[in-house]
């Protein structure tokens, strides 16, 4: 085994933060390699500030680190002036375990959590040593893989990542292995990469896109079909039935150096069938299955004590909702070996499961930050969404916090929704004006601070046929919340760059002819889009206009019902008529219940496959069908319609 | 009371910054049960008190901090733990083992004392440090020979980076000793004891005098002084029978 390690320390003493590259994290791997056994890089395309602590890369690299015929290191994008000393110094990509060169693991795994690291993620390819290309790649080569919820549509990165993984990757990790395994004791000869391709793309949850031809009408797609008849022409995602089968991670990553989520995280529960109709995440991870709470709290005291943390998030798509969330606050704090000096972090924070009993609980302890997501600010909007948190419901949620102690909060809100209108921007003021006069009379330093981002309508949820906003109209929102919050010194707006939004908006749903444009940004220095020091629009337009692609076309237009979307060969459960269902019942403003309480209304996610929920309070938190016992089925008097694309002021 | 400790920071880890050292102990901290005390105030810290902060990629043999302790958990010389050890108590070696169990690889607690909270701080207190660092590129004939110039000048011009702007200064009067002391396989060793106050100089600020256009190899702080009465000392000697695990 080659180690890189002596020739790149000389050029850690140049670069920003070199703790980096170091490795040497507890609960790291140093001692795993093994000659014989098959080799996974699992990759994040972003700087190991961001992607040391995902959750899923972790438990990926425990699973197949317990297996004795596997073995997994780890990798992150250097920053660009690491990069520039490694390509001045001819040092390809290394992992940060026992710096092994990338190109000496059968496969290199990436982690895909956003749509604009697409261009790190050939940037890393490169920097391997790899063509960035798949089918320019020779037999030996590592295998390039792919997974998370971008994955869900593959297509942009089609001509760069030889397999996708759709779904939990707990159980498919393995398959996978034992298919490459056995790739690897043939030596891996000419020809033989096809082959192991064609048996990955058998495996249940395993995209190979070289397998599928493409057929395209002008700019229509028309089909994406297999090239063999025992290639699956629909890839179903993969769901693990039950949480409590796997307590991972067991041995969660400790950082030398400060990272987000610089703290222990246990997952509460996976999945949320609130039915945010914005929300991609809510629709790809259905069912609801949440962990025992007695493993909760086991995982909880066994991972505090032997990290040290004094911190610990319980971590979900939506943790107020988990059943009795109050007891398992409770008796974490209540745990002898903190000293009732932990913290407790809850993000994604429903408003109307937050009460002063949760409230109260938390801060016992030292208070986190509390974020709080209305989405909306008008109730009109949040039906169209389908966020059913009425403002009553916001307000108790406030004075909740205010009353126990907490002196500011943040809201996020998005702007650019279907058929949203100027008062409905407006409204946020509003709402977040009157969230301030509440916390005054608790505290004279009350602030909240508004976080407001440009919707990106993403694949696999009822919003998917809707055309984004643009740029212009994206930035006329911001700036008329601007000019009607500015005077006001406790509130602090921040905004999402609506460029960025664009970039976000041609990758999210883009079909595989976006990968020239992906490879243009990346071949002209565009890495790190998400930072904005590196992000520039404009370099995403000139590369649609060479690649001969229309950001109208893949942005801005709203979809036809009939039209074939270019990720409609993954399936995630979710029925389309049933999706594109909910994309009326929104724009009728028809509010639709989450069915963990409610009966089922058959969206596909858990009958598809032959799952439920695992759920184990059978009472939405704080009563009411969703929380709040609203009528759901007052709609608006008119159904409303789609802003006209050609007309900008929100109609 | 206070705990002060003296550890190491050798190999990999000489990257890991001054403030993410100090994350890193206070984990390592809670982890063995030491009853630590608080900082008041909204969000209370533990009080963990350095010497003088480490470079970042510079290693050390001789770094220091003090942790007051509370004093009911001091029993006998012995260390009463709370949290995760609740119910344990530990002699001071023990402690210095478990602490070791508990950091990460690259640091090393090697010696630790009880003592009553007497005295300046640390940082306070130091007055110089010694550097044991090699030159990458170097030539060994032409840093001795630089060195016996700097010696016999009274005045070295070193550049130093201040925010936005060089600074040109005569570092002369803290060059305390400087001498050459053979080659690693980087180029020309060289050992420095350099002022602390009323800055602290670092040896990358010599490499320029020393062997201009060549590059800090590794440096390693292998000491810190402080004066009592005139006299030089270290605020923990090393007991002869330990020496220091070189982990390069």
């Amino acid at each position: 085994m080659t180690s890189l390690w002596p020739r790149l320390e000389p050029l850690l003493p140049r670069v920003e933060k070199p703790a980096r590259y170091i490795g040497c994290e507890d609960g790291a791997r140093t001692d795993i390699y093994k000659p014989e056994a098959t080799s996974w890089l699992l990759t994040y395309p972003d700087t190991y500030e961001i992607g040391l602590p995902n959750q899923g890369l972790q438990i990926l690299y425990e699973l197949l680190n317990e297996r004795p015929d596997a073995f997994a290191e780890r990798s992150y994008a250097p920053w660009t002036d690491l990069e520039a000393e490694m390509r001045r110094a001819r040092l390809p990509l290394f992992s940060v375990d026992t710096h092994r060169p990338a190109a000496e693991f059968d496969i290199i795994a990436f982690n895909l959590s956003a749509e604009l690291v697409y261009t790190n993620v050939l940037n890393c390819i490169d920097l391997a040593g790899l063509r960035v290309r798949a089918s320019e790649r020779d037999d030996s080569d590592p295998l390039v893989g792919a997974g998370g919820h971008c994955a869900y549509n593959p297509e942009p990165l089609a001509d760069f990542v030889d397999f996708f993984v759709m779904g939990d990757g707990e159980e498919v990790i393995s398959e996978i292995t034992d298919i490459v395994g056995a790739w690897r004791v043939t030596g891996k000869p000419s020809g033989s990469r096809d082959t192991v391709l064609h048996a990955l793309a058998r495996i249940d949850g395993v995209y190979v896109p070289s397998m599928y031809n493409v057929v395209y009408d002008g700019p229509k797609l028309v089909s994406v079909e297999p090239r063999h008849s025992d290639v699956p022409p629909i890839i179903q995602k993969r769901t693990v039935a039950d949480l409590a089968d796997w307590p991972y991670p067991r041995n969660q990553l400790v950082p030398l150096t400060e990272v987000v989520h610089d703290r222990l995280n246990v997952e509460v529960f996976r999945g949320c069938t609130r039915g945010c109709r914005f929300c991609q995440a809510g629709m790809i991870t259905r069912p609801v299955r949440e962990r025992p709470a007695s493993q909760i709290r086991e995982m909880v005291s066994k991972g505090l004590e032997r990290t040290g943390y004094d911190e610990v998030s319980l971590t979900s798509l939506s943790t107020a909702d988990f059943s009795d969330i109050e007891k398992v606050v409770s008796d974490t704090i209540d745990e002898p070996g903190t000293c009732g000096r932990v913290s407790i972090a809850l993000p994604s924070l429903r408003v109307d499961a937050f009460t002063v009993g949760v409230a109260a609980q938390v801060s016992r302890a030292r208070r986190t930050g509390l974020t709080f997501a209305p989405e909306a600010g008008s109730w009109r909007m949040r039906q169209i969404i389908n966020k059913l948190i009425t403002e009553d419901d916001l307000y108790g949620a406030v004075r909740s916090a205010y009353s126990q102690g907490w002196h500011r909060m943040k809201l996020y809100f998005l702007t650019g929704l279907p058929s949203e209108m100027d008062d409905d921007t407006l409204g946020i003021a509003e709402l977040v004006q009157n969230c301030v006069e509440i916390g005054q009379e608790y505290t004279k330093k009350a602030s909240v601070t508004v976080s407001l981002g440009g919707f990106v309508p993403k694949p696999h949820t009822p919003f998917q046929w809707f055309g984004q906003n643009e740029p212009e109209e994206l930035q006329r929102k911001v700036d008329l919340l601007r000019s009607k919050v500015r005077r006001n010194k406790r509130i602090q707006l921040k905004w999402h760059s609506p460029g960025a939004s664009t970039a976000e908006g041609i990758t999210s749903r883009g079909d595989r002819r976006i990968g020239r444009a992906i490879e243009y940004v990346w071949r002209r220095g565009g890495v790190f889009q998400e930072w904005s020091e590196h992000f520039d629009l404009a370099l995403w337009q000139e590369a649609m206009n060479a690649s001969g692609l229309s950001l109208e076309w893949y942005v801005h237009r709203h979809r036809e019902e009939d039209e074939v979307l270019p990720w409609d060969h993954i399936h995630a459960g979710l029925h389309k008529d049933f999706l594109w269902q909910d994309w009326q019942d929104a724009l009728a403003g028809y509010g639709l219940e989450d069915c963990r309480w409610t009966p089922c209304y058959d969206c596909g996610a858990c009958t598809e496959y032959g799952i439920e929920h695992v759920v184990a309070s059978p009472a939405p938190p704080n009563g009411g069908s969703q929380g709040t016992g609203q009528d759901l089925a007052t709609g608006h008097l008119v159904p409303v319609e789609l802003r006209p694309r050609a007309g900008i002021g929100g109609t | 009371m206070r705990l002060r400790l003296r550890f190491s920071k050798i190999g990999k880890v000489r990257f890991v910054g001054h403030r993410d050292v100090a994350r890193i102990i206070e984990r390592g901290l809670r982890r063995c049960g030491v009853p630590v005390t608080y900082s008041e105030g909204f969000s209370p810290r533990v009080r963990l008190s350095f010497g003088l902060a480490l470079p970042t990629c510079y290693e050390s043999e001789a770094e220091y901090l003090d942790i007051p302790l509370d004093p009911e958990s001091v029993v006998d010389g012995d260390v009463v733990c709370t949290g995760w050890r609740e119910g344990t108590t530990n002699s001071i070696e023990q402690l210095r083992t478990a602490l070791n169990e508990a950091l990460p690889t690259g640091f090393e607690v090697v010696t630790l004392v009880i003592e009553p909270k007497v005295g300046p701080s640390l940082q306070e207190s130091i007055i110089s440090c010694t550097w044991r660092f090699d030159i990458r590129g170097g030539n060994l004939e032409l840093v001795q020979r630089a060195i016996v110039a700097a010696l016999e000048s009274s005045t070295v011009e070193a550049d130093r980076k201040k925010k936005n702007e060089i600074l040109r200064e005569n570092i002369r009067d803290g060059i305390y000793d400087l001498r050459a002391d053979g080659t690693s396989e980087l180029g020309p060793i060289v050992v420095a004891e350099l002022s602390a106050k009323p800055r602290v100089i670092r040896p990358s600020e010599l490499v320029e005098v020393l062997a201009p256009g060549s590059e800090l190899g590794v440096a390693r702080r292998t000491h810190q002084w402080i004066e009592r009465e005139g006299a030089r000392y270290e605020p923990l000697a090393l007991n002869n029978s330990r020496t220091i695990k070189d982990l390069a």
